[in-house]
C-alpha cells in the first residue's frame, strides 16, 4: 500500500520541481507576451547556463551559484542581441510561425556547439553538500533541491516586482497588452521588447544554474525540457506569468504524485495530457487573459 | 511491342549482372598457405557506442599484435580489417555483407552491443561463418536461433549476479535480507542484470517491494528514490549504466535511506565513481566480468603486452575483444584451417564441443551460444574496488551489512 509518508515526500518533491518549471516557463511566456514568438531555444540556453555553472565550478572550484553574476548579465545581453539581430527581422505577419523555425535552428546550433566543446558525456557538479538533506514536514528534502527552489522563487519574485513596480515593467506590460497604444503614449516599444526578451533569457541563466546543482547535464537534454515547458505555458494561458507559475506548480506536483502508481515513463505524459485537455476544453488556457484569446 | 521490349531489357539486365558478377569475382582474393589470414570486423567507431567500440578495437589489435609477434596463426600472419558502422544497425549489415561477400575475409569477429550484434549475426549465419562476439550479453541475442554465435565473456547479463544471489540466500536466517527494491534502466543489458538477481532472490523467498524501470534519458531520480526509501527494503539493486547509477545513489543518500546492501551494475566499476557520489562508495557492490588482476596465465601475458602497447591496463571491453580473438584462434588451431566455406563448419563444431582458456578464465558454451560461467562480484572495500566473490578469486572479504553512506 502507498504510505502517507511517500505521498508527502512526493508532494514536497513536486513543489520543488514545480518551482523550477515555473521560473523557466515564465521566461518562455514572456517572449510570447512581448513579441508573439515561440522560443524553442529557451531550454537550450538553459543547458548552456548549466554547462557554464558546471565549467565555472570545474575551473575555479568555487560554488556554482557564484557564476550567476557573470551569466545573468551575459544572458540578458544575449537576449537583447538575439531579439534585435534575429527575431526583429522576421516579418510581423508570419513571425509566430517563422520564430519556431528560427529558434529551432538556434537550439540545434547550441546543442552542436556544446557537444563539440564539452563532448556528449553526461556531467554532474559534485558539491560537498550534494548528498545532504533536511527534515521538513516529515519529508527528507535535499539541500541542493532547496537551494534550487529558493533561487527560482527569488527570481520569480524579482520578475514579479520588476513587472508590477518599475516604470520599465509598466512599459513592458503596456507593450504586451497593446503595442500600438503603447507607442502612441510614447513608449519606445522596440527597445522595451528587446529588454523583455533579455529578461526572459536571464531567467534561463538562473534556471540553468539551479538545474546544474542537482542534475546530470548533457547537450541534448534541452529537448526533454522544452515539451513540458510549452505545455505549461499553454495550460497557464499564453503570456500570463502568474498563470504559468500556477500551472507549473500543479503539473509538477501531478507528475511527482503520478510516479507512485504509474512509474517514471508514464508519469511524464501528464504534461501532454494536460495540453490536450486544455486545447479541447479551454484553448485560451486556464489563467490566460485577452491576449491568449486574441491569439 | 511492349512485351518484346521487356524481354530485351531483361536480357540486358541479366548480361549486366553477369558482367558485374564476374568483375566482382575477378577482384575477389584467393587465400593460399602463405597469405595472411584476413579477419573482418565492423565496429561502432563513431556515434553512440564509439567509446566501448574503440575499447573492443584496442582489444582486437592487442590480440593481433601478440599473435603476429609469436609467429602468426597456422604460420600465417593475421590482418584485421575494420569498418565503422557508426553505431547504426543498417550499416552493420552492409558492412558484414561487404566483408564476407566482397572482401572475402577468412574469419569475422563480432561488433559491439546487443542492437548491432543481432543484425550482424544474421548476416554471418547466412554465409555460414563462425561468429564469436565480444558484446551482446542480453538474453534476446540467444533467442534468435543462431547456430554459429558464441558470446566471448563469462556470463550473459541475467547471470551476472549469480554468486551474490547464492551468497545472500546462504546467509543465516537472522541476517538474510527479506525484502528488496529494484530500479533498472529500460535497456536489455542493464535490466537483464537486475532482473536476473530479482528472479533468483524471489525464488529464494526475498520479497520485491519496489520494481521500477526508467527510460535511458531519465536524469531526475528523486521520485524513484522516494519510492525505494519509503519501502524500507533491506537491499537495493540497480540495473544501471553509469550516470543513472550515480544519480540514483545520490538521490538515495539525500533521503537518508540506508540499505543493508547496494548492488549496481557497471557504474561502481568506473574509476571516477567514488568521487562522483561524494566518496561514500564503501560497501557498494558490482558484478564484473574482468579485472586486470586476474591470475589466469594468458591474462598476465595480455595485461603486460597491452600495457606496453597502449600505456595503461586494459578494461572489460578490451578484455572481451581479446577473448574473442583467443576463442577464434583456438578453433583455427584445432581445425587447422581459416577460410570461408567448409572450414567454418569445422570451427563452429569445435567451439561448441570444447572449452577455451581465456583471459577471463575457461569458457564453454551451451547450444544457444551462452557462456556457462558467472561474473565475479566486486565491492568497494577500504577505498578501492576489490573482488569479493567467488571465494577462490577474492581479494577482500565481502562486507555485509554495508556501512552507512
Amino acid at each position: 500500500m502507498v504510505s502517507a509518508a511517500l505521498v508527502v515526500q512526493s508532494l514536497v518533491l513536486g513543489v520543488l520541481l514545480g518551482g523550477l518549471y515555473a521560473l523557466l516557463a515564465a521566461g518562455l511566456t514572456l517572449y510570447f507576451g512581448v513579441m508573439r514568438v515561440v522560443m524553442v531555444a529557451h531550454s537550450a540556453f538553459l543547458i548552456v547556463a548549466a554547462y557554464l555553472a558546471w565549467y565555472f565550478h570545474l575551473r575555479t572550484g568555487l560554488d556554482p551559484l557564484l557564476s550567476l553574476p557573470i551569466t545573468v548579465p551575459l544572458f540578458f545581453a544575449a537576449g537583447v542581441a538575439m531579439q534585435r539581430l534575429l527575431l526583429a527581422r522576421l516579418h510581423p505577419a508570419t513571425r509566430t510561425m517563422m520564430s519556431v523555425l528560427l529558434t529551432f535552428s538556434v537550439a540545434v546550433v547550441i546543442e552542436g556547439a556544446l557537444g563539440t566543446l564539452f563532448t556528449g558525456s553526461q556531467r554532474r557538479i559534485q558539491l560537498a553538500y550534494s548528498g545532504a538533506s533536511l527534515e521538513l514536514l516529515g519529508a527528507r528534502v535535499a539541500v541542493v533541491k532547496l537551494i534550487a527552489f529558493a533561487l527560482a522563487a527569488a527570481a520569480m519574485l524579482a520578475l514579479y516586482l520588476v513587472m508590477t513596480r518599475s516604470r520599465f515593467g509598466q512599459a513592458l506590460r503596456a507593450t504586451i497588452q497593446h503595442p500600438e497604444a503603447a507607442r502612441l503614449v510614447g513608449i519606445p516599444t522596440d527597445r522595451v521588447v528587446g529588454y523583455g526578451f533579455g529578461l526572459g533569457l536571464a531567467t534561463a541563466a538562473i534556471g540553468g544554474t539551479a538545474l546544474a546543482l542537482d542534475s546530470t547535464i548533457y547537450p541534448s537534454l534541452h529537448w526533454r525540457w522544452i515539451g513540458p515547458l510549452m505545455a505549461i505555458i499553454v495550460v497557464g494561458g499564453l503570456g500570463s506569468v502568474l498563470g504559468t507559475a500556477i500551472a507549473a506548480m500543479v503539473l509538477g506536483m501531478a507528475m511527482s504524485l503520478l510516479q507512485i502508481p504509474l512509474g517514471t515513463t508514464w508519469a511524464q505524459t501528464v504534461f501532454y495530457l494536460a495540453l490536450f485537455a486544455t486545447l479541447a476544453v479551454r484553448p485560451q488556457g486556464f489563467f490566460g487573459g485577452r491576449l491568449a484569446k486574441r491569439f | 511491342m511492349n512485351a518484346k521490349y521487356r524481354i530485351e531489357r531483361g536480357i540486358a539486365v541479366a548480361i549486366a549482372i553477369a558482367a558485374l558478377g564476374s568483375a566482382g569475382c575477378g577482384r575477389g582474393r584467393k587465400s593460399g598457405a602463405g597469405d595472411p589470414i584476413l579477419i573482418g570486423v565492423s565496429l561502432p567507431l563513431t556515434g553512440d557506442f564509439s567509446e566501448p567500440g574503440k575499447g573492443i578495437q584496442r582489444g582486437y589489435e592487442a590480440w593481433a599484435k601478440l599473435v603476429n609477434d609469436g609467429g602468426g596463426l597456422l604460420g600465417r600472419k593475421v590482418v584485421l580489417k575494420f569498418l565503422d558502422d557508426q553505431s547504426n544497425a543498417d550499416r552493420v549489415v552492409s558492412d558484414y555483407e561487404q566483408l564476407i561477400g566482397k572482401d572475402k575475409v577468412d574469419l569475422v569477429f563480432g561488433p559491439f552491443s546487443t542492437r548491432l550484434v543481432v543484425p550482424a549475426a544474421r548476416v554471418a549465419e547466412e554465409y555460414g561463418m563462425l561468429f564469436v562476439e565480444p558484446a551482446g550479453a542480453a538474453k534476446q541475442v540467444f533467442e534468435q536461433g543462431f547456430k554459429n554465435l558464441f558470446y566471448a565473456a563469462p556470463a550473459v547479463a541475467s547471470e551476472h549476479y549469480n554468486y551474490l544471489a547464492k551468497y545472500l540466500l546462504a546467509l543465516p536466517e537472522a541476517t538474510r535480507p527479506t525484502t528488496a527494491a529494484y530500479a533498472a534502466m529500460d535497456d536489455p543489458f542493464a535490466k537483464g542484470t537486475a532482473y536476473g538477481l530479482k528472479a533468483r532472490l524471489e525464488a529464494g523467498g526475498v520479497k520485491t517491494l519496489v520494481d521500477e524501470v526508467y527510460p535511458p534519458s531519465t536524469t531526475d531520480f528523486s521520485s524513484i528514490a522516494a519510492k525505494i526509501a519509503a519501502s524500507k527494503a533491506d537491499i537495493v539493486v540497480g540495473g544501471s549504466q553509469y550516470q543513472d547509477g550515480v544519480n540514483l545513489i545520490v538521490a538515495l543518500q539525500q533521503l537518508s535511506y540506508q540499505p543493508k546492501l547496494a548492488a549496481f551494475s557497471t557504474a561502481p566499476t568506473e574509476a571516477e565513481f567514488a568521487k562522483a557520489i561524494g566518496n561514500k562508495a564503501e560497501g557498494i557492490l558490482a558484478p564484473t566480468g574482468y579485472t586486470p588482476q586476474l591470475k589466469f596465465p594468458s591474462n598476465v601475458e595480455f595485461v603486460r603486452a597491452y600495457t606496453a602497447q597502449f600505456g595503461g591496463p586494459p578494461g572489460e571491453d578490451e578484455a572481451n575483444g581479446y577473448t574473442t580473438g583467443q576463442v577464434v584462434a583456438a578453433a583455427v588451431k584445432a581445425a587447422g584451417c581459416a577460410a570461408q566455406g567448409e572450414c567454418q563448419g569445422k570451427l563452429v563444431a569445435w567451439v561448441r564441443a570444447n572449452q577455451v582458456d581465456t583471459v577471463v578464465g575457461p569458457l564453454r558454451w551451451d547450444d544457444k551460444g551462452r557462456p556457462q560461467g558467472a561474473h565475479m562480484i566486486q565491492q568497494w572495500v577500504k577505498g578501492k574496488i576489490q573482488v569479493v566473490l567467488p571465494e577462490n578469486l577474492k581479494e577482500a572479504d565481502l562486507i555485509y551489512p554495508k556501512p552507512a553512506w
